[in-house]
Formats: structure tokens, sequence, C-alpha cells
């Protein structure tokens, strides 16, 4: 660096302007680079957390992790915090340490080092107490670590009384039905999570929300407010994750594994999940929503889940759509009870224009301008906008008619909306995708089919 | 046995009469050019190449990065399709692990150990030689694949019946670099013909075996250089009067051989569940897919061990070097090294925290991983410890040593945050991992290793890499670096997936998305300037002198280049930074009265450990080729095993060989160092 700079000198005092350009020019960016080295990569790296730590609004996205909204997240949001702190400590001490030695034990200019050859053994006083000191500042972040492993594992015994069914959801409602088992009153609520490439399927097996009953819930499930729900993880193909960050961090989906979460969510909204392991080619594509709404609400909403499709008026561009749903296959994976009940192997469409989300939760069936006017409105992400027919009708067709079955308003090939998808892709055993049995759906059967499905609410 | 010795020292190896091996055939020991380079035995020679190779693949993995961050610049993004994204990120890693870092430690170890140690070469010459074109076999195999996905994309296969009749066409390995099962594996019932339904083409059976011939490269030289450093000491250099980079070396050649076995078996399991009808990862036939990650990461961790400790053994070289003092606390260091490379075998869950381990593993895991911060927050403590009180030079290989302790030290932080399993169930799989290990392994072993490049390429060449340009490249890399990086700690917590083809634009992550892209631009800018300024060195460079930096170890005390025979008289040690001390203290190194004009014992150059290497890169290509179906794969895989058989017998019989050289008698010190150092 000195040999450098005395070049610059002796330059600048040729007349040659360019050469002096080239040099004050070669000079401020040495300055420069020699700023970072010395400054600047002590700031870059929180330079930027810093920066978005000022706002607000960008730790309460849709899937922040500092942002929770229940117990389980809040405990690990909490952990999180400590090792924070520690690591403002450390960074502080140690790097000050750093930046301290850098520039008071720096050589000057023109000096002759010459090497000290006396050390080489350390200090062991320093040495133990520096080890010491370590493992006191990791005992810190290690107690209320293992606390939070204890308390994010299985439901705590204390939230059971509150939790369980019969505490909040009347086990026979105003009909004399049933709502759940004798046997069953006294657990918490329990979720089936089935994860598949790449959706995710619910199931209520207490509630006789489930695949043998033909009544599954696809992508968006409803939790009650306030309570505490036991989820069991598990996977029909390859491993996925579960992950509603507000709510609670992930928990694989290992396929012949018996995994298990729990989670509660104490604030009413929309919540935005999302698969977190890698899973094959629309792993990105592979998100969920879970609706967290008062107990009378969920009582209601499983009842909604419960009944059938209504018959589709006579005469009608649905009842059309109804007919195409049986001729173009798509009976042979969805279920729609009380319409066509073949299927399971794709998501049970029964009470599909009741969700907020199409296509394993890829597509917004909200006015996605109105949407974020409300979430700005409301300062969280939560907030939600009902379903707008108009979109939903919109993402149908564009979903259905995606990966080339449909053709655009150029005439080109529609694009894909999840890569690789099964209702497209699909070509095993006896099950064939639309895209591989060459199905073809002119925009008329598109609009009908629509038309149809908007009716399934 | 005849022995080729029998001739009379010669001055040079162009003097020897040609020699006919034990066999009979011709050997190679007085080629030149590029005959010399491939049949060369010699450790320098091996490492350049060793270091050409990684840093061609460097700057391949660096391509593979900028494509991913052009992807993700925007949201809902399709610069790239999800099928080649998924590839791009899984070659990305692999490429980087093993074909970048890997070798360019390689290239030190080889280059370096034998000169550190007083030696003339390491142990077992023509192992090797093994271990580089084996390396280069398995880099070939790996990206093999990519050849047959541009060709799969372009439709050269349209017309072949194998083509047609493939149920997954990807070519390239695309299930991340560490490839879970049973993603990677199988599902449901295999056929009569054993072959059960899988969800990946034949890319993974290219990433299984590329992986499992790079394995047999390292593993041949780790077991080189552990009896190198053992048994090939020069006369006093004790075990604890050795160079703090050999010492790490020694301790990164155990983890892997301690290591590498279990990936071994684990891509054996996976091949034979993909190939031949196992079931060890088909959960509908009783398998476990969690076996794969145990196994995987009873490797993987260490793995990561055998990546930083090099570079923690180089920056242990260099800032004593510029700051005109001793390591602080040399005892402590080497043993912090072997306390990391030894609980680096207790912590491997901490990469499984999410797999539902249940809380007493997942609470030990935890506890086990923050101690393991212990012994790496003393290395850096010793490292702090060695400037304080000393006088700083800032060289560019000190500014590059001084950035990976900031680097590595918040990597470090990221790291301990992760160790807290109920905050890393939040992490876990997200973008806060990646900033996590792209701070360690990039801002922490790539500064370690681009300061070796500019600390030892003097040595290497005897040529000096311009200060201006290494700067300027520094500088680059360091803000793009952390440009790049920085934002993805925030990206994870605002809950951003990692592995994820494309995001909508209502999630929040457009902003540090986008910068992240332009910081790796930066980053891979400079990291292109570095390398282009070294390479054009090594040819055109300003010639310097044999010890620029008033060096304190045994390779300084050597002229630049390093002659073939290293150390004309081998070296008695007394102390340990021999150099520095025979220089400017009172413990002169002594010389044996072996060389001048009687010679040194060279030992012979070789075609055969290449001929073995080949027949490794036709079993790699034929295996793929087998899964794919394609006509007369079969004989190729055949062909390879014979070539490699026979290139190993060949090897076996051709006899020890080597011949005696002359080495310069006059001066038995190395050349004097003036007071006042050249350079800076």
């Amino acid at each position: 660096m000195f040999q450098v700079r005395k070049r610059v000198q002796a330059d600048a005092c040729q007349c040659d302007s360019f050469r002096e350009l080239r040099w004050r020019l070669t000079l401020i960016f040495l300055m420069f680079s020699r700023f970072f080295h010395r400054v600047g990569i002590l700031v870059l790296p929180f330079l930027g957390l810093l920066m978005t730590a000022c706002s607000r609004a960008d730790l309460e996205v849709r899937q922040s992790t500092l942002d929770p909204k229940g117990p389980v997240a809040q405990v690990q949001y909490d952990v999180f915090m400590d090792t924070v702190y520690l690591v403002i400590v450390l960074f502080v001490l140690v790097g000050g340490l750093l930046v301290y030695a850098v520039a008071r034990f720096r050589s000057r200019a023109g000096e002759v080092v010459k090497p000290k050859l006396e050390e080489g053994h350390g200090n062991p006083l320093v040495e133990i107490g520096l080890i010491t000191a370590s493992i006191g500042a990791l005992v810190f972040i290690a107690i209320p670590t293992l606390s939070a492993i204890w308390y994010t594992d299985d439901v705590p015994k204390e939230a059971v009384a509150t939790s369980k069914l019969s505490a909040w959801y009347p086990r026979v409602d105003a009909n004399g039905k049933e709502n759940y088992a004798k046997e069953v009153e006294d657990q918490v609520l329990e979720i089936d999570v089935i994860g598949k490439q790449w959706w995710f399927r619910f199931e209520y097996p207490q509630l006789g929300l489930t695949s043998d009953a033909k009544r599954t819930v696809p992508n968006e499930f409803y939790i009650p407010r306030g309570k505490a729900v036991r989820i069991n993880l598990r996977s029909e193909d390859v491993i996925h994750s579960f992950w509603v960050p507000k709510i609670a961090g992930k928990v694989d989906l290992i396929p012949g594994r018996k995994n298990y979460m729990w989670i509660q969510a104490d604030e009413l909204g929309h919540y935005y999940g999302q698969c977190a392991e890698f899973c094959g080619d629309s792993h990105a594509y592979m998100l969920f929503r879970c609706e967290v709404v008062e107990p009378e609400v969920f009582a209601q909403w499983v009842k909604s889940q419960k009944t059938d499709a209504a018959p589709v008026v006579a005469g009608s561009k649905a009842e059309k759509g109804k007919a195409l749903f049986a001729a173009k296959t798509c009976a042979m994976c969805h279920n729609i009870s009380g319409h066509f009940g073949a299927g399971n192997f794709g998501p049970d469409l029964t009470h599909l224009a009741s969700r907020k989300s199409l296509a394993g939760a890829w597509l917004d069936n909200r006015d996605p301008k109105a949407q974020l006017a409300l979430e700005l409105k409301e300062k969280n992400t939560e907030a939600s906008m009902p379903v707008d027919p108009a979109q939903l009708k919109a993402n149908l067709i564009k979903w259905i008619g995606s990966s080339g079955v449909a053709h655009g308003a150029d005439g080109k090939p529609t694009p894909d909306v999840k890569p690789g998808n099964r209702m497209h892709y699909y070509k095993m055993f006896n099950v064939v995708g639309l895209r591989e049995s060459h199905q073809k759906f002119t925009d008329e059967e598109l609009d009908a089919l629509a038309e149809y499905l908007l009716t399934l609410k | 046995m005849s022995h080729d010795t029998h001739h009379a020292p010669v001055a040079s190896k162009l003097d020897l009469a040609p020699e006919r091996s034990d066999l009979g055939l011709l050997r190679p020991d007085r080629s030149t050019g590029l005959m010399d380079w491939l049949t060369t035995v010699d450790h320098k020679k091996i490492g350049i190449l060793y270091g050409a190779f990684a840093m061609f693949f460097f700057l391949l993995g660096g391509v593979e990065a900028l494509a991913i961050r052009t992807q993700l610049a925007r949201p809902d993004n399709d610069f790239v399709t999800a099928r080649m994204y998924n590839q791009l990120f899984t070659m990305h890693g692999t490429t980087m692990i093993f074909l970048g870092v890997m070798p360019l430690s390689a290239a030190f170890f080889n280059f370096l150990i034998p000169l550190q140690i007083g030696a003339r070469d390491v142990a077992f010459p023509r192992l090797n030689a093994f271990s580089l074109w084996t390396f280069v076999a398995g880099s070939f195999v790996l990206n093999a694949s990519w050849l047959f996905e541009f060709g799969h994309l372009a439709g050269w296969f349209k017309d072949f019946a194998w083509y047609k009749s493939l149920v997954y066409t990807d070519f390239a390995p695309a299930n991340g670099w560490f490839s879970y099962a049973p993603l990677s594996g199988t599902f449901g019932q295999a056929d009569a013909a054993l072959h059960a339904p899988r969800f990946t083409g034949v890319g993974t059976d290219f990433w299984i075996i590329g992986l499992q011939i790079l394995g047999v490269a390292s593993l041949a030289a780790s077991f080189n250089f552990i009896c190198t450093i053992v048994n090939m000491r020069a006369k006093g250099m004790t075990m604890m009067r050795l160079p703090v980079f050999t010492w790490m070396t020694l301790i990164t050649a155990i983890l892997i051989i301690l290591a590498f076995p279990a990936i071994t078996v684990a891509l054996i399991q996976l091949m034979f569940d993909r190939q031949f009808g196992a079931n060890f990862f088909n959960p509908s036939a009783g398998g476990q897919p969690i076996l794969w990650q145990h196994l995987f990461w009873i490797f993987g961790h260490p793995e990561v061990y055998i990546l930083v400790l090099p570079a923690m053994g180089i920056v242990s070289e260099i800032l004593p070097t510029f700051s005109g003092k001793s390591l602080f606390g040399y005892p402590i260091i080497v043993f912090s090294g072997a306390v990391i490379g030894f609980l680096g075998f207790a912590v491997w869950s901490h990469h499984m925290f999410t797999t539902g381990l249940g809380a007493v593993p997942t609470a030990a895991f935890a506890l086990l991983t923050m101690a393991i911060a212990v012994p790496t927050g003393v290395k850096i403590f010793n490292w702090l410890g060695t400037i304080w009180g000393g006088r700083i030079r800032f060289t560019p290989p000190m500014v590059l040593a001084l950035g990976f302790i900031w680097m590595f030290m918040c990597g470090g932080f990221s790291g301990v945050m992760h160790s807290s399993a109920p905050a890393d169930s939040q992490q876990q799989d997200s973008y806060f991992v990646i900033a996590h290990f792209h701070y360690v392994l990039l801002g922490g072993v790539l500064l370690g290793l681009m300061a070796g490049l500019y600390f030892w390429f003097p040595k290497i060449f005897g040529r000096m890499p311009k200060a201006s340009v290494a700067y300027v490249a520094s500088g680059m890399v360091i803000l793009g670096f952390n440009l790049a990086f920085g934002p993805m700690h925030y990206l994870g917590l605002a809950g951003m997936p990692r592995r994820t083809h494309t995001y909508h634009a209502g999630m929040g992550w457009d902003t540090w998305n986008f910068v992240a892209t332009i910081g790796a631009f930066i980053l891979g800018i400079g990291v292109f300037l570095a390398f282009a300024n070294l390479v054009w060195t090594a040819f055109k460079g300003e010639k310097c002198s044999s010890d620029p930096w008033d060096g304190r170890t045994l390779e300084w005390s050597l002229p630049s280049p390093v002659p073939e025979y290293n150390f004309a008289r081998s070296p008695i040690i007394s102390a340990r930074d021999a150099y520095i001390e025979h220089k400017h203290g009172g413990h002169k190194i002594g010389y044996e009265s072996d060389g001048g004009e009687a010679g040194v014992h060279m030992p012979s150059q070789s075609w055969m450990p290449m001929l073995a290497s080949f027949g490794f890169l036709l079993i790699g290509m034929g295996m793929p080729m087998l899964a794919m179906m394609i006509p007369h794969a079969g004989w190729i895989v055949i062909a390879g095993i014979g070539i490699l058989f026979l290139g190993i017998w060949l090897w076996a019989l051709e006899g020890p060989g080597g011949y005696m050289l002359k080495t310069p008698s006059g001066s038995t010190s190395p050349s004097p160092v003036s007071a006042t150092s050249s350079t800076h």
C-alpha cells in the first residue's frame, strides 16, 4: 500500500492530464476499497439488518418469523432473541477488539518490521478465562433452549384443560347430530397433515373429515383461535415440511415416520405457510393457508365441510361445465361430494369456491389490489378480503388451461402455472395427467368448467 | 527386483538415458511440456494442477450461482425453468464444495506440506498423481450430466429409442447437494427387472457415481498426507514444531478418512435402491428415509470442518508473518483444531432438528453444537492475541486474512443461533441457513484460500501479483459478498424458504433479493478479477525474491520457483518457525550432508496412475448411461473396471524406479535476506 501511495505522489507532478486523472481515479478507487477493508466490512453485514429493523412493516411480512401470533412461535422467537443479544455482545466485544488491534498495531510508513521471537506460548490464564467466559455465554442460551425444546415438543398439560374439545366445541349440535365421538371429548383437536407432491391435504379424524368419509380439506385449513391443536405429519411420497412461520417453526413430513407437533394461534386471521423441504420440481409452488377463526365459526365451518355440493341449475353454463368435468377425466382424480365420487388422488373440490387460494395456494382468489390495500390499512398481513369470484374464475381458467392444454390469445400454448404438476404431467400406473393424455380445452370449455366450479361453495 | 537407480547422478532429468520399467515399458522420466505435466509425480506440479482445476470449477460454480441470483432478482421471474433452477442450485453446491474448495485446499496441501516439513516429496508420489487424475475423472463425470441436459434441451436425442423410453428427463442432478431420500430414491415395489419407480431421472445417478469417484480421490490423498506428515519430517522437526498449516492438514486428512466411509455407504445404498431393487430408503417396503440423513450428515458435518480447517491453517501462517510476532498460543491452536475435528463427529443431527428426532436427542445435539463454538472461539481469540502488540503490514494476504476473521466470526454467530433448536425450527431450510453457511464458506474459507494464494504465489511461481489489482479484487469480493449474503439473514427471518425457484410479489422479499443479486455480481467480478490476475502473474508477473514477506516457515528458505528436489540438502531443525529463527533468532537451520554430487533420490514419472483414473472415468460415464439404457453402456463399465485394474496392476509391477539428481552443493544456507523487505 505504501508503495502505491509513493507512486501516486510522484506521478501527480506529471503534466499529462490524462495520466494524472487516471492516477487520481485509481487512488480514489483504492482508497474506497481500502476504506471497505478497514471499516466497510465491519459495517456492511449489519447495515442491511439495521435498515430493515427500522421499518416495522418489514418485520410483519406474510411469513415473518419475527411476528409471532401464538405461544409456540413466541417461545421460539424469545429463544432466538436471546441468541441475538448474546451475539450482539460478542460482536461488540470481539469485533471491537479486532478493529482496535488493527488500528493500534498497524505498522507505520517506512517502518522496518523486526519480528519478535520471544513469545509463542500464549497466556494460559487468558486462555482459561476466555474458555470459561465462552462456556458461560453458551449456558446463557442453553437454558432457555432446553426449556423451549420441551415446551414446543407436545401440547403442554396446562393447555389441555382449555383446549380439549369438550371445553369449546359442543359435542352434540342443535339438531342432535354428534360432532365428535364421546371417546375423544377430552382430547385436543387433532389435524392430520398429509403432504404430497405438491399440495397439502388436511384431515380432521375426530370430526369425520377423513379420506374414508371422502371429506378432506385441501390446502387451506381452519383452526379455532386460542386453542392448542395437535398436528400429525404424514407424507405420501417424499419429505415435505410444514411451516406457518407466524404460528410455529417447522417440522418435516417424512414418509414412514409419525412426526407430530402442536400449534396455537391467538389472533384471528388468514396465515401463510409454505413447504420448507425440497420436494421436487414444484417445491417453490407448494404453499398453503391457515384460517384462524372463533370456535363458533370453526364449528360452522366443519358443518359446511360435511355438506354435499348443491345441484347445478338445469340449462346453465354450469351444467355444461359439470358434463365437461366428467368428459375431460377430471372426475377420475377429484372428489365432489354429491356430484362425483370416484377420485381422491387430487384435492377434494366440493368447497373449491369458498377457498381464498388455488393450485397449492399458489394462485390467490382475492382481488390483489384490494388485498394489498387492506393489509396496508390494517397494518397486518392476517387481514383478508373475501373470495373475489372474478379473480377465482380467472385463476381457474389459467390453472386448468395451463401447461399447453389450452392456447392463449396469441395462439401460443399456455405456460406452466406449477411446473411438473400432477394434474397436467403425471404419467404413472393408470393415472395420466391432462397434458400427458393430450387433453385439449377451448376457451368456451374452460369458461363452462370454471362456471361449474364457481358453484362449489 | 532391479532398481533403475544404478546409473550415475545427473544434473538434470533430461540427461537421463531412456529407461525401461520392470515391465519393459519406457518410463516418461525425461518428458517435457505437456507430457511432463501429464505424467508428473512432483507434488509441486500436482499442486498447481489441482489449483488450476479448482479455479476453473470455482468460476463454473460461480456462473451457476449468478444464474440462480438472476432468476431470484425479481418475483415471478422466468429467467430459467424450475427444473433448470433445481439443477443449478444442486450443481452449484456440489461444484463449489467438491470441485472448488476441496481441490483448492488440496493444491495447498500438495505444494506446501513436503516443503514445510523438510521433505523432498510426499510418501507415495504415484498415489498423489492418482488422486489428482481421479479427481479430474470425478469432476468430468459430474459435469457430463450438464452435457446430457443441454443435449436433451437442444433435442439431440429425440430420435433415440433409449431417450424415448425415459420416464424422467432430468439429466443433471436436481435434488440439492445433499440429495435427500426418498426424492433421490425409490418408492413402491420393484418390478421383475428390480426397478422400483423413482422420483428423479439419471441426474441422481450421475451425482452418485461422481461423488463416489471424488471420494476415492480424497481418501487416497488423505492416506498419502498422513503418512507423509507422520513419517517424512526432517530431522528435528518434531510434531510440536510443525507449522500450523501442516497440523491442520493432518487433522483434515484424518477427518476425511473417518467421514468419507459414511457417505460411501450411503451412496452405495442409494445406488442399490435405484438400480438393484434394494429398499434402504423406501418406506413402502420397510426402509427409512431418515437413514439417508443420518449417514449423509455423519459425513456432511465433518465435511464442513474438512473445508474450513485448511483455511484456518493458512490464516494461522499469515497472521504471524505480517504481525511480526509468533502465533499466540500455538499448542492451544493445534489442540483446538483437533477438538473441532473430534467434536465435528458429535453434532451431525443439528442438520436434522426439524425431522422429529424427539426432545432428548434434539437437546443433546443442541448442547454439543453449542460446545463446538468454544474451540472455534479459542482460535479467534488466539488470532487476536497474535496481532495484538505486533506491527501489522497490510499486504493483500493480510487484508484477506483479517477479512477471514471478521466474516468467519459473523458466520459463527449465525451458527450459534442455529444451535438453539427451537430458534432453528424457524431458520432451518430458509435463507438464514444460506446466509450462515455462505458467511463461513465464502467469507471464511474462500477469503482464507485467496489469502493463501496471494501469500504463496511468489513462492510457487517466483512472481509477485500486483498489489493494486489484489486490493481492488479483494475489496470487490468483500463488498459484493456482504451485499449478497447480509440481506439473506433478513430474508430467512422473513420466511423465505431455500431452494425455491421463484416467489410472489406480495411476500415482502423483492427489495433484498434484488440487492443480493447486485452483490452477487460484484462478488463474481471480484473473484474473476482475482483469479485472472493470478493466472496472468504466473506467466507475466513481476519477478520477486525468494522471501518477499520475511517468512517464518521452511518453504521461504527455498528459491522461487522451488527446484524439483526441494532442498539441496535436507534441513536439520531446532525450533518452531524454523526459518525466522534462522534469520533473526538464535536457532540456525542445520543441513545434512546429502545431495551435492552424490545426488538425491527422485521418484520416476509414470502413466499408470492416470491410466487407473481413466478406468474410473469410464465407470463413471458408463453407469449412468447404463441407467438410461443406452445400448452397449454395460461394455463401457466393464471396460472401465478392466482399465482400472490394469492400471493398478501395471502400477504395481512397473517397480518403484527412481533416479539420482545432483543438487547444488555450494552455499549450504538459503539465500540471505536483506533487512528491508522488498515488497510493501
